[in-house]
């Protein structure tokens, strides 16, 4: 008897932590693939999961870097299009003939300029930063557009191992890439000194400031992490398709704020964990996939994951304690 | 009773009680049509609540307000302003790009035919009302392009323009100078002679003297006494705001002061609300700061942190001088502040005692992670010593009691180990307990040599722990008392500009 109350405490206290959104989502996401797996025997093949986890992969990994900023409190709007715009850069020098280990830094190189230059702006102007990435956010797609001339670059067979390889034929690398970052971003939120200060601006900027945080440099951190994120998964995307598009990665901001929502960081920043936000993308690729499987239309489809975005971060907040 | 005539409002043995405390007890009041009636009192002599009462924000727990013969229990914001009761605040939710008139007849413009606005005839009515208030403003002027003390007077116009008849002002000349003071005190008068009743709260007595009818001056929740004009002398007024029960005080143990070590802050100012402010702390001593609210030590004191940018000012500790442009480099000096808003500034709410406390020494100390073994050891040493009543150290900040809250700051600038600790109002709102404890912390931390800077606005606080208190009024020292001369009446005069 002792024993159970006990054991109740540490799970009340795991909850409290931070842990609430993490509990209900495992058990939403548990429900989904109970269910579905009736529905459809196919469902619960390594490679059904494999496939919805690779497909989620890209967005995973661009919405790590977003959650992260949304933990301090930032809007990063710009990862689209940050995105298109390294993408082109990435394309331009694969045709350059430049090799891909140097592809892949000055991509990522660059996506870590465009952070540190959203981030010193976001710091600079003060303004709200939904606002300021909104207008960066059409700085971009005008960026992606300028370098590639308006035209997708195809990347003539060239750097398709890199987002398409399968482990033993099954695991597929994105998939891996995904989980390591998601590892890194766990470690660094939860037991970094810089991790802790980006929770604290998040929570209370002004408390923050008196106990002699640095805000600015910790923004534009936060904000170069994001850009990173976004070019490095560029990367795997133009590798899959094997062109680069002025046009892709539109729905990445909605996708992932939704996603670090629904993993339950709040927008303005301060709560929330990696291990959430992780479980938000995942659940996302579920529905997804549960609704391809169900034959459910494309039009149709957009609906319904708009409803259950709304429902998902409904059932997070009647976790949470506050009353408005 | 020098202005005899119809009586607007008649408070009739009105009280109210908070957790703790008994803030308005048993008052009777009454305001005349065209009278200004000045209400004084040390800070929580219960002007706030009594104002609040009236507005309808807060309900009397028994007594009746009656106003222009009619009785009411208690009156909600929407029955006060219908009963023409109308609270002048400095700054009010304006539409700051519309025009003054627009402002001042707001919801309320005369219409045209067509529905539309008839502006010829808005502006007509607007200077109209001006021109009999005596204002000088530019009715088609944007009221976003006016300063406060302008703001406030077409605050003032819009209240004559609805027909209110009680006008409330609550410390309406914060930040003003002299001249902006002279103005409102002027268009106070000409409200009150076309008719209105006024309330009129303040700090400063001269204004008080100048304005009023009659004074009521309170004290702890009690009404001690109401004069007639030119009745009483400020000496007077001050005796009856003081007065409080010594033999309550808290007695602390006193420590051998230092006086050859010492930091001088010198020549504070932020153009605004921080005039040319200098002063010495000496090692052990804890130096108060006392004054009105609103007299500038909050802002002095965040000015000395760095967290505001300053026009000038400087600091030599110890014989050295040291620069600081931002709470970071503070830190790094040695300094600590404790603010007086606990959440909005002291804490972060969502995360647990264990985060908060060791938020400060964290980034002081090197190193990129987190020792959280090492770090929890050191938040149960201080959860001990402060007695923080709490069962784990994972316990979220914003379920604790006011005073854990307190004890958990503390916590955090005990830990980061601070040289000079500056204290913002660090009892106000906290129990009994808490409050001996973080004194107790205080005179702790003045035996260990450390320099303690205390502003409070609770005398009997400043009176039992201050060594040596400063007193500010509208941005400037006004007095520095020593031990022995710290008294109610010398803290009180010195902050309310009496003349004893």
């Amino acid at each position: 008897m002792k024993n159970i109350f006990k054991q109740n405490k540490t799970i009340t206290r795991w909850m409290n932590s931070g842990n609430r959104s993490v509990f209900y989502l495992l058990v939403i996401i548990l429900l989904a693939m109970l269910a579905m797996s009736f529905l459809d025997p196919n469902f619960f093949t390594a490679r059904n999961l494999f496939n919805v986890l690779n497909q989620q992969a890209t967005l995973g990994i661009a919405t790590m870097g977003v959650a992260i900023a949304m933990i301090a409190g930032c809007i990063d709007l710009t990862i689209g299009n940050v995105l298109a715009s390294t993408a082109a850069i990435a394309a331009i020098l694969l045709n350059a003939g430049v090799s891909d280990i140097w592809v892949i830094i000055l991509t990522c190189l660059s996506g870590l300029v465009a952070g540190v230059l959203n981030g010193i702006i976001v710091v600079k102007t003060r303004v709200d930063t939904f606002i300021v990435t909104l207008g960066l956010m059409s700085v971009y797609q005008g960026i992606a557009l300028i370098i590639p001339n308006g035209n997708n670059i195809y990347l003539q067979g060239r750097f398709v191992i890199f987002g398409t390889y399968r482990i033993a034929g099954l695991v597929p690398i994105p998939v891996i890439y995904f989980i390591i970052i998601t590892i890194i971003a766990y470690l660094v939120m939860r037991f970094t000194k810089f991790g802790r200060q980006l929770y604290s601006i998040g929570g209370n900027p002004e408390t923050a400031y008196l106990a002699g945080i640095n805000l600015d440099r910790n923004k534009i951190m936060a904000y170069a992490i994001s850009g990173l994120f976004a070019s490095f998964t560029s990367l795997i995307v133009i590798s899959r398709i094997g062109q680069s598009q002025p046009a892709m990665g539109a729905a990445y901001p909605l996708e992932a704020i939704a996603a670090v929502v629904i993993g339950g960081v709040v927008l303005s920043g301060g709560r929330g964990t990696i291990p959430g936000v992780f479980l938000g993308v995942i659940l996302l690729g579920l529905i997804r996939n549960s609704l391809n499987i169900l034959r459910v239309p494309s039009f149709y489809q957009y609906v319904m994951l708009g409803v259950v975005i709304i429902i998902a971060v409904a059932l997070s907040n009647i976790g949470s304690n506050k009353k408005l | 009773m020098s202005k005899e005539g119809k009586i607007l409002l008649e408070v009739k043995k009105c009280s109210k009680s908070f957790p703790g405390v008994k803030a308005f007890n048993k008052i009777d009041f009454n305001l005349y049509e065209g009278e200004i009636h000045c209400v004084v009192g040390e800070n929580g002599a219960g002007k706030t609540t009594f104002i609040k009462m009236l507005s309808g924000a807060l309900q009397p727990d028994e007594g009746t307000i009656e106003i222009t013969g009619k009785e009411y229990l208690h009156l909600n914001p929407a029955l006060a302003h219908q009963l023409g009761i109308q609270t002048i605040y400095q700054e009010i939710s304006f539409a700051p790009d519309l025009t003054v008139a627009e402002n001042i007849f707001i919801g309320n413009w005369p219409i045209n035919r067509f529905g539309f606005i008839n502006y010829a005839k808005l502006f007509s009515e607007a200077k109209k009302l001006l021109d009999n208030l005596k204002i000088d403003l530019d009715v088609e002027a944007l009221v976003s392009i006016l300063n406060i003390p302008q703001k406030q007077s077409v605050q003032i116009a819009r209240a004559m323009a609805i027909e209110a008849k009680i006008f409330i002002l609550d410390e309406p000349t914060a930040s003003y100078g002299k001249n902006e003071i002279d103005n409102l005190l002027g268009l106070v008068k000409q409200c009150a002679e076309n008719g209105v009743g006024v309330i009129y709260i303040s700090h400063h007595l001269e204004e008080v003297f100048d304005i009023h009818d009659r004074i009521t001056v309170l004290r702890d929740g009690n009404k001690i006494a109401t004069h007639g004009k030119n009745e009483v002398s400020d000496e007077k007024i001050i005796s009856e705001m003081v007065g409080r029960d010594v033999s309550k005080f808290y007695t602390r143990e006193r420590v051998k002061i230092d006086y050859s070590k010492e930091i001088e802050f010198m020549n504070f100012s932020n153009g605004d609300t921080v005039k040319d402010v200098s002063f010495k702390a000496y090692k052990g001593e804890i130096l108060g700061f006392g004054g009105m609210v609103g007299s500038g030590r909050t802002e002095l004191f965040r000015l000395i942190f760095g967290a505001d940018n300053r026009v000038s000012g400087d600091i030599v500790m110890e014989g050295k001088k040291v620069n600081i442009n931002n709470p970071k480099q503070a830190i790094n000096k040695g300094l600590s502040l404790l603010t007086e808003d606990r959440q909005k500034t002291g804490l972060i709410l969502e995360h647990s005692i264990e985060w908060n406390t060791i938020l400060v020494h964290l980034i002081k100390s090197g190193g990129p992670f987190i020792n959280e073994r090492k770090e929890s050891k050191n938040v149960r040493h201080y959860i001990k010593i402060l007695d923080i009543k709490t069962t784990n150290i994972k316990q979220i900040i914003r379920n604790l009691s006011g005073g854990n809250q307190q004890k958990v700051i503390l916590a955090k600038w005990l830990y980061a180990n601070a040289n000079i600790v500056i204290f913002d109002e660090p009892t106000r709102g906290i129990d009994i307990g808490s409050k001996e404890e973080i004194y107790k912390s205080m005179v702790q931390l003045a035996k260990q040599g450390k320099y303690i800077l205390m502003i409070s606005s609770d005398m009997p606080e400043l009176i039992a722990m201050c060594d040596r208190v400063i007193i500010m009024r509208r941005g400037e020292i006004t007095v520095e008392l020593n031990q022995k001369q710290i008294s109610e009446e010398n803290i009180l005069n010195h902050s309310i500009g009496g003349t004893i």
